[in-house]
């Protein structure tokens, strides 16, 4: 939680068990560098210092753009996959509305990514389930799992590109 | 292969004096005491704890009740209010919840999606016995005022609960250390984790009510 990791060439990710959290996979397919991070909170309390800076999406996704530039990759060449945001809490039948922090989440992802002009290209988000994400960024697949569904490919950010050049 | 599971605040540092220490202990036993009392008098099953532990928050240490952060569990939250404020939370690893079920009702929902309104309301009643009584139990120990509010039920991977659990202690206040233990009954055929997670500014009131200045 709180993670923030990039790579250039073969790599693999996973963020487990992401509740209301989300988890943010990044690649640059001219590079063949890509990034992940595991974002907490939507925002970094203004009264807090020394926090990790991957905890909160409007620190951690500036903060895993600038370490994959810092590698060679190029923002708007960048092509986006997360999942996560889930209220796994309910109060008998009715969903908590103090257990908000998912939604909140993933606007702050969305937003940032569209300022960064950054490319979705899947997204699998909201609802009451918990999510295993993994990213093989030597294949470009993204794959997700729940406790009912088996693993299951999101899309393959490898793939998009070609897709997106042949169109 | 890396990870993106686990570590949450390792990296602050920030140190109590043993006096505060030992007091949250005590606190832990007392609170604990009580609330395992309550679930032994509910379920006619003697329980145990594990020496608490006061630790940083504990989303990591979730691998004590289960190795696998996949693994299936029913998890309680219970945020508290007044002079501090907090939350409560209990896992229980799938097999456990059953257990439990089964003492009380006399079946228990096989999967997930069984589970109906009787064993929900069930399940968060233990959950609401277990924390009541514990609060009941800090609350004369601090002389403080501490109320409970409804409970939450949330059945999911325990790494989600164990992580949406701290997030949502987190939104509400800076949370530094919790509180946590596992309990256990005699036979072994349940084993939960508890967590009291108070605010940062809860923590201090904590301690005032204890006569301890310290600056958590």
């Amino acid at each position: 939680m709180g993670d923030i990791h990039v790579a250039k060439g073969p790599a693999k990710y996973q963020c487990i068990g992401l509740g209301s959290c989300i988890g943010l996979a990044l690649y640059d397919p001219t590079t063949d560098i890509s990034g992940m991070i595991h974002v907490v909170l939507s925002e970094l309390p203004s009264h807090r210092d020394n926090e990790p800076l991957g905890k909160y999406a409007d620190t951690g996704i500036p903060e895993l753009l600038r370490q994959m530039t810092g590698l060679g990759a190029r923002t708007s060449r960048l092509l986006a996959a997360y999942g996560g945001g889930a209220h796994l809490f309910s109060l008998g039948s009715q969903t908590s509305t103090t257990l908000r922090v998912g939604d909140r989440n993933i606007a702050a992802v969305q937003k940032l990514l569209e300022s960064s002009r950054i490319l979705t290209v899947a997204k699998d988000v909201a609802g009451g389930a918990g999510r295993t994400m993994i990213f093989h960024a030597t294949t470009g697949v993204v794959t997700i799992r729940t406790l009912n569904e088996a693993t299951r490919d999101l899309c393959n950010l490898k793939e998009a590109i070609r897709g997106r050049v042949a169109a | 292969m890396v990870s993106l599971w686990g570590f949450m605040g390792t990296n602050r540092g920030e140190q109590l004096s043993l006096l505060a220490m030992s007091a949250l202990h005590e606190m832990a036993n007392i609170g604990l005491g009580h609330a395992l009392k309550s679930l032994s008098e509910l379920t006619d099953k003697p329980f145990n704890m594990a020496i608490p532990q006061v630790d940083l928050l504990p989303a990591e240490h979730v691998h004590q009740l289960t190795p696998d952060p996949e693994a299936m569990c029913v998890g309680v939250l219970m945020p508290f209010c007044g002079d501090v404020e907090g939350h409560l939370a209990f896992l229980f690893p799938w097999a456990s919840a059953q257990t439990l079920w089964r003492m009380l009702l006399g079946s228990s929902p096989e999967t997930p999606a069984d589970v109906d309104e009787i064993a929900t309301s069930a399940m968060l009643e233990i959950g609401n016995i277990i924390n009541s009584s514990f609060l009941a139990a800090l609350s004369d120990f601090t002389q403080l005022h501490l109320e409970s509010t409804p409970p939450m039920l949330g059945m999911e991977m325990v790494g989600a609960l164990a992580s949406s659990i701290m997030t949502e202690a987190e939104m509400s206040d800076s949370v530094v250390l919790a509180l946590e233990t596992s309990i256990f009954d005699a036979a072994n055929e349940t084993q939960g984790y508890f967590m009291c997670i108070p605010s940062r500014s809860g923590l201090t009131v904590f301690f005032k009510g204890l006569g301890i200045e310290e600056a958590a």
